[in-house]
This record gives structure tokens, C-alpha cells and sequence, in this order.
């Protein structure tokens, strides 16, 4: 989860059930309060769905609207993120089956190029862009734990609880996914512990 | 490629601002919903009536189909080897309930579906 999703987990836990209540009681323009709130992580996690800023900006939009329609629904059982995330990727995973982000096969990604001393930043930038980019092209079972358990930084039991899915399963397939991405890109680990070692060099004689 | 170099590239994702327009579109799309005229419910109460005559006509025409069935049957075992003209009459008339049930349940089903209602009842 980014930071500001976490922010507001941790410390807006109440507006948002005060916000909700009013809804609910028929004042619509309290809704506001919970799309000012959520409105970054959502933007956030579909945008990691599909990689299209208007494409993201759609989808979340979308999914506030089911939020709307649905917040009668929210048993309270969750917090009101746990829901409101569950229900988001649900959105999202339903219309990327409809529109594919990106229709490139796994395997006819190519590795990027070894960078070369000049430009070393934007070459950087740009190679992990490409490794962000093959995580689209894993299968939906395997790329969704990705996006999702780095989505809530690291945190396999709310990727688990987004996904309704046991934490086992989860973990099953982040491995499974690791292991098509290294395939995939097997020189990356030696460019990065050389770009490592020349960067701590650099820093010392600096 | 390792795990932690895994995770540094994908942890390290750029966080997107939405467009500043976004939360005023939502809450647009929002207010639009909420000022639509919500779908009329189905009349229940003046519907009842209707549907206990109907399922009492469909009663009493299965419990009368059946009465003819069966009195055919067994004329049928009394006479093997053809049937009168007056037997007949009530396997036609039996086809003929058949048909005419089967266009009542169709118009209903039609009905349903025009008016958007996908659920049986």
C-alpha cells in the first residue's frame, strides 16, 4: 500500500465511518470526504493494474461508484480500506479481462539492453519500466498477487484479504510469479550488484 | 535476477497524483446517481390476488388433466386396439391446455423481460 493509503487507514479510520453513515442516512455530498480520502491509493493501484494514467483514472472512478451503490453492503466486519480495496480489484480485474493492458506474451519480452556508463539514471528508469511492464504479462493468477502485495508494500496478508484469497495461496503464486520474472530477466541481479559496487566507489572518492 | 532486486524495483514505484478535476467527477457522476428516480418496485400487493387465481386455475387444470389421463389410460387397457372418436376428444383437448399454457408462460416471461426484470419472480 503506499503511504498515503496507509495514512489514511491508520488515521482516518473513523471519517470514513462517519462519512459512510451519512450516506447512508441520504446525504450523498458525504460521499466526498471518502473520495478526498481514497481517492490517491485507488488512483494508485489501478494505474499498477493497467499503466494507463486515464485508463486508472476510469477505473477508479468506477470503483467509487460501486462503492456508492454498494456501501449498504459493507457488513463492517473489515475496515472500510480492507472493503474498498476488495471491491476495487475486483472492478479492475473485471475489466481488464474484458480490455487486456498489455497483450505481449511473456516470453516476447526482451531483456533490456546492458546500460551503458552515460545516461546511467534514465537507462535505469527505463529498464525498470520494462520489468514493471513483463509483471502485466504474467497471467492474471500470477501478476495480481504481484501488483497487489507491492501495492500494500509488502504485505502478503493484505494482498491475501484484497484478493479474498488464503495468505498461502498468495504466497504460492508471488514465488510462482518470481520465478517467471527471473527467467525473464536473468542479467538484471549482476547489473545491479555492478551498478551497486560502482556506486559505493563513486561515493567514497566523492 | 534475486528477490530484493525484485523488490526494489517494483517497491519503488513513482506515486501518481490524480488529475484535480478527479474527486468533482466522481461526486458529478455521484450526485447524478443519486438524483436518478429510483426503479418503481413491482406491485406486490395488487399483484397477489392475480397470481393466487392464476396458480388456482393452473391447479385446478393439472388436477383435471390428470382426471383425463387417467380415465384414458384405463379405457385405453379396456380397449386395445383403437380408440373412439369420443376417447379422443380429451387427448386433443389436453394438447390444446398444453399450448395454451405454454403461450401464457411465454408472454409472462416476455412481459418480464421488457420491463428489464431478468429475476423469475
Amino acid at each position: 500500500m503506499s503511504t498515503t493509503a496507509k495514512n489514511a487507514t491508520e488515521g482516518l479510520a473513523d471519517p470514513d465511518l462517519a462519512s459512510v453513515e451519512r450516506v447512508l442516512a441520504g446525504d450523498a455530498a458525504a460521499f466526498e470526504g471518502i473520495v478526498r480520502r481514497w481517492q490517491g491509493p485507488l488512483v494508485n493501484m489501478a494505474w499498477r493494474y493497467c499503466r494507463d494514467r486515464a485508463r486508472a483514472e476510469e477505473l477508479a472512478q468506477e470503483a467509487f461508484l460501486r462503492a456508492w451503490r454498494g456501501l449498504v453492503h459493507w457488513r463492517r466486519e473489515s475496515s472500510f480500506s480492507t472493503w474498498l480495496f476488495a471491491l476495487a480489484a475486483n472492478v479492475f480485474r473485471s475489466d481488464l479481462k474484458r480490455v487486456p493492458a498489455v497483450n505481449i506474451p511473456i516470453e516476447d519480452i526482451v531483456e533490456p539492453a546492458r546500460p551503458a556508463s552515460q545516461d546511467h539514471d534514465l537507462q535505469q528508469k527505463s529498464r525498470h519500466e520494462v520489468v514493471r511492464r513483463a509483471v502485466l504479462a504474467l497471467p492474471l493468477r500470477y501478476r495480481e498477487p504481484v501488483l497487489l502485495f507491492y501495492f500494500h508494500e509488502m504485505d502478503v496478508a493484505a494482498a491475501a484479504h484484497t484478493m479474498g484469497l488464503p495468505v498461502g495461496t498468495v504466497k504460492a503464486r508471488l514465488s510462482r510469479a518470481r520465478e517467471l520474472l527471473r527467467r525473464r530477466f536473468p542479467h538484471l541481479a549482476d547489473e545491479h550488484a555492478a551498478m551497486e559496487i560502482s556506486a559505493s566507489t563513486t561515493g567514497k572518492e566523492a | 535476477m534475486k528477490d530484493e532486486v525484485l523488490d526494489r524495483i517494483l517497491a519503488t514505484e513513482e506515486q501518481l497524483l490524480p488529475s484535480s478535476g478527479f474527486a468533482a467527477s466522481v461526486m458529478d457522476r455521484i450526485r447524478e446517481e443519486a438524483a436518478a428516480v429510483p426503479p418503481i418496485p413491482f406491485p406486490w400487493r395488487r399483484a397477489i390476488p392475480g397470481i393466487v387465481l392464476a396458480a388456482g386455475v393452473f391447479g385446478w387444470g393439472a388436477v383435471e388433466l390428470t382426471r383425463e389421463a387417467v380415465s384414458v389410460m384405463r379405457s385405453a387397457q379396456s380397449v386395445p386396439l383403437h380408440l373412439s372418436a369420443s376417447m379422443l376428444r380429451p387427448v386433443e383437448g389436453i394438447g390444446w391446455v398444453a399450448i395454451a399454457l405454454g403461450v401464457s408462460l411465454a408472454s409472462w416471461a416476455l412481459s418480464r423481460f421488457m420491463t428489464g426484470d431478468s429475476r423469475l419472480l
